[in-house]
């Protein structure tokens, strides 16, 4: 229903966001991935008509958005990457107010606003005031304050970043619901990728400004079903067993951590042997040695040599 | 509209502190700098003679003559001791024919009093000293007669008034110093655009079914209502409770105070659109904003300015024109077509600030 082709957005001169493609279909599920600074705020403040593209379209049903942004205001919510709330007032009042700025009133808007409430679990401290709230409860308040008006797409940027565990999965729950009860359609930002492995059918990876994979998970794995990865506890360490162990025939990717190393090879390639024979020789011990099943993870560090965070 | 006054409300009313406390920080400066000299200040006169009583009494009404002063008689002892503490400025020892000022600063008042009691005694010593050469009784009525038609005769008048009213510059104190605090709550008041955009709370309501013209003028009115409210209270306070001579058209005075507030404000969203984030709006407004009465010559009286440049640069903003309407409206008791002129002057800095101001703003959103 809500596509976007060939987006790019620049900043003085600097490329954001470089010729993006992405679909969302009716009640999907999609997140959109990547590491700090990749473009996904851009993007969704693009797709959300925020900010306009300075090259590409977005469509809704075929409709242009760009010029006319009404349609898609109307049925979209968007739960921004900051708190966009005022402190000072009350859960309710926020509400209250963000309800009305969506011309509702009276009893529709009261019922919409314990409906959200409930939604984030904050019945009880709907009186209290946003800014004695925790930070996970404030993140649920910046949920609430986008489910106001139902909107059919709902877009979150980072919604669980810095919280606790337990408000992440209250939100990661609600997230789901809207989706699978309420038949909400979801574009999930994030650079947490159990999340959107948990949450979502399809997604897209982003890296410096372009989406460089995209598909659903299964998709996405079979990009590294070529690849065997080995991780391995060592004694100890140093540059010159890293630079040895990347010559050796077949090893695609080397990373280091600690005393520990992350290796992808190619599927068949006999390493183990000549991994055990260049530890011996540098008289270094294998304290620990296992195959992984690929991640989406893996999948990221194979598509651009880093992880997602750091 | 009504959604964003109300959501700046409930803002206000959670933390009304600052708002309190900047009406009472105006109220507080005009007594503070424009407060003595308001009413007419009491001197104290005493006479330590034999007679004392009937010098005391004799000098009283000859001393009362001025709307300045008011000469109360007052035990000697007590006199000096409220000036010792500076409770009193000047008190003045009068004997047969001669005086002493009791004072312990050199404070203006002072040397004003000093004038009108030497003026008065001069003139006395002469009378006495004609009677005595002449040996008439009624001299004084004679001299008296003669002074009120006199040959030659200093007569000003205003150029379209019968005199030339007293101007007090603490009525226009009141005035500067109530504009100034006024043009802080505007100013902070219309900082909530920049802070809200940064916040995001902005960008929700752009996607909302708001309009941007409702989103503005939700603002401004908010400032607009905020900022008159505090002007109502501190020129109500002083008009009725505190007896300030403001003039009898009030309600012209808070149509000039309302116009000054919306171009105020116009202003206040003029520097927002060159500011990034509510910080910077902070650093620069309150750093240009005092300067603002400061080349109008709010704190002076009128035609003390004389630079052209500065009067240039005075004219572009609202309180050089609504300082002068409404001491035009207080002293001269000119009308509303009198005061037309600034109005529309006011409007018109307005009109151009708020347009520059917003199209500044909504081009640095793209
Ligand atoms: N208004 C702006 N002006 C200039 N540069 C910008 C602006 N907004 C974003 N950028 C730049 O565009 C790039 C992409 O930023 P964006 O916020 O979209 O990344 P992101 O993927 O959302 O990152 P994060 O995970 O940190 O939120 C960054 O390099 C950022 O510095
Ligand atoms: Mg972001």
């Amino acid at each position: 229903m809500l596509e976007a082709i060939h987006l790019s957005k620049n900043f003085k001169g600097k490329k954001a966001v470089q010729d993006v493609n992405l679909y969302l279909g009716h009640g999907e599920s999609v997140g959109l991935i990547g590491p700090n600074g990749a473009g996904k705020s851009t993007t969704i403040s693009m797709i959300s008509s925020l900010i306009k593209p300075t090259s590409g379209e977005i469509k809704l049903n075929g409709v242009n958005t760009i010029t006319k942004p009404g349609e898609i205001r109307k049925i979209l919510g968007v739960v921004p990457q900051e708190l966009a709330l005022y402190q000072e007032l009350s859960a309710y009042e926020n509400l209250h107010f963000f309800g009305s700025i969506y011309k509702m009133q009276g009893k529709e808007l009261k019922d919409s606003i314990e409906q959200a409430l409930e939604i984030v679990g904050l019945t009880d401290r709907q009186k209290d005031l946003v800014k004695t709230f925790s930070g996970g409860m404030k993140r649920r308040v910046n949920i609430a304050a986008a489910l106001l008006h139902r909107p059919e797409i709902l877009i979150l940027d980072e919604p669980t970043v810095g919280i606790d565990p337990q408000s992440r999965n209250h939100i990661l729950e609600t997230v789901r619901m809207l989706n699978e009860k309420e038949g909400t359609t979801i574009l999930y930002t994030s650079h947490y990728m159990e999340e959107v492995e948990q949450l979502c059918d399809r997604l897209y990876i982003m890296d410096h400004g372009e989406i460089i994979a995209a598909g659903t998970k299964a998709e996405l794995l079979s990009i590294l079903s070529t690849e065997d990865t080995f991780k391995l506890e060592l004694s100890k360490l140093d540059g010159n067993f890293i630079e040895r162990v990347r010559a050796i025939e077949g090893i695609r990717k080397v990373e280091a951590f600690q005393l520990q190393m992350k290796i992808i090879a190619k599927k068949g390639s006999n390493l183990i042997s000549e991994l055990v024979h260049l530890a011996d020789q540098q008289h270094i011990q294998i304290i620990n040695f296992q195959t992984e099943t690929p991640s989406l993870e893996d999948v990221f560090l194979h598509l651009t040599g880093r992880t997602l965070r750091d | 509209m009504k959604a964003v006054l109300w959501a700046q409300f409930c803002k206000d009313k959670r933390n009304p502190l600052v708002v309190l406390l900047f009406i009472a920080g105006s109220i507080l400066a005009t007594l503070l700098f424009a407060g003595g000299v308001s009413s007419p200040t009491t001197v104290p006169i005493f006479s330590e003679e034999k007679n004392a009583s009937e010098i005391e009494k004799k000098w009283e009404s000859l001393l009362n003559v001025s709307d300045s002063f008011r000469f109360e008689i007052m035990d000697p002892k007590q006199a000096r001791e409220n000036v010792r503490d500076g409770n009193i400025d000047v008190a003045v020892k009068v004997m047969a024919t001669d005086y002493r000022l009791v004072a312990n600063s050199e404070r203006p008042t002072v040397s004003y009093v000093q004038q009108h009691v030497e003026k008065v005694f001069n003139r006395e010593a002469q009378i006495s000293a004609i009677a005595k050469t002449q040996g008439e009784e009624n001299v004084r009525s004679e001299i008296e007669n003669y002074l009120e038609d006199a040959p030659f005769q200093l007569d000003t008048q205003g150029l379209d008034s019968e005199h030339i009213p007293k101007y007090n510059l603490s009525i226009q104190l009141l005035f500067a110093f109530t504009f100034l605090i006024s043009m802080f709550i505007a100013g902070l008041k219309v900082n909530n655009v920049t802070n809200d955009k940064v916040s995001g709370v902005w960008n929700r309501m752009i996607l909302s079914s708001i309009s941007k013209t409702s989103m503005y003028c939700g603002y401004v009115l908010y400032s607009f209502l905020i900022t008159l409210v505090q002007v109502l209270v501190v020129l109500l306070l002083f008009k009725y409770v505190m007896d300030y001579e403001v003039g009898d058209h009030l309600w012209l005075i808070i149509l000039i105070a309302a116009f000054f507030i919306f171009s105020m404000i116009s202003i206040a969203m003029l520097i927002t659109g060159f500011v990034r984030s509510p910080e910077q709006f902070y650093a620069i407004y309150p750093s240009l904003i005092p300067m603002i009465p400061l080349i109008s010559g709010s704190y002076m009286l009128p035609g003390t300015i004389t630079n052209p440049v500065l009067l240039f640069i005075a004219d572009l903003f609202p309180m050089v024109h609504a300082i002068e309407a409404i001491m035009s409206v207080v002293f001269y008791s000119a009308g509303f077509e009198d005061v037309i002129m600034s109005l529309l002057l006011m409007l018109l800095i307005g009109v151009v600030a708020m347009g520059l101001g917003i199209n500044l703003m909504e081009r640095r959103g793209h």
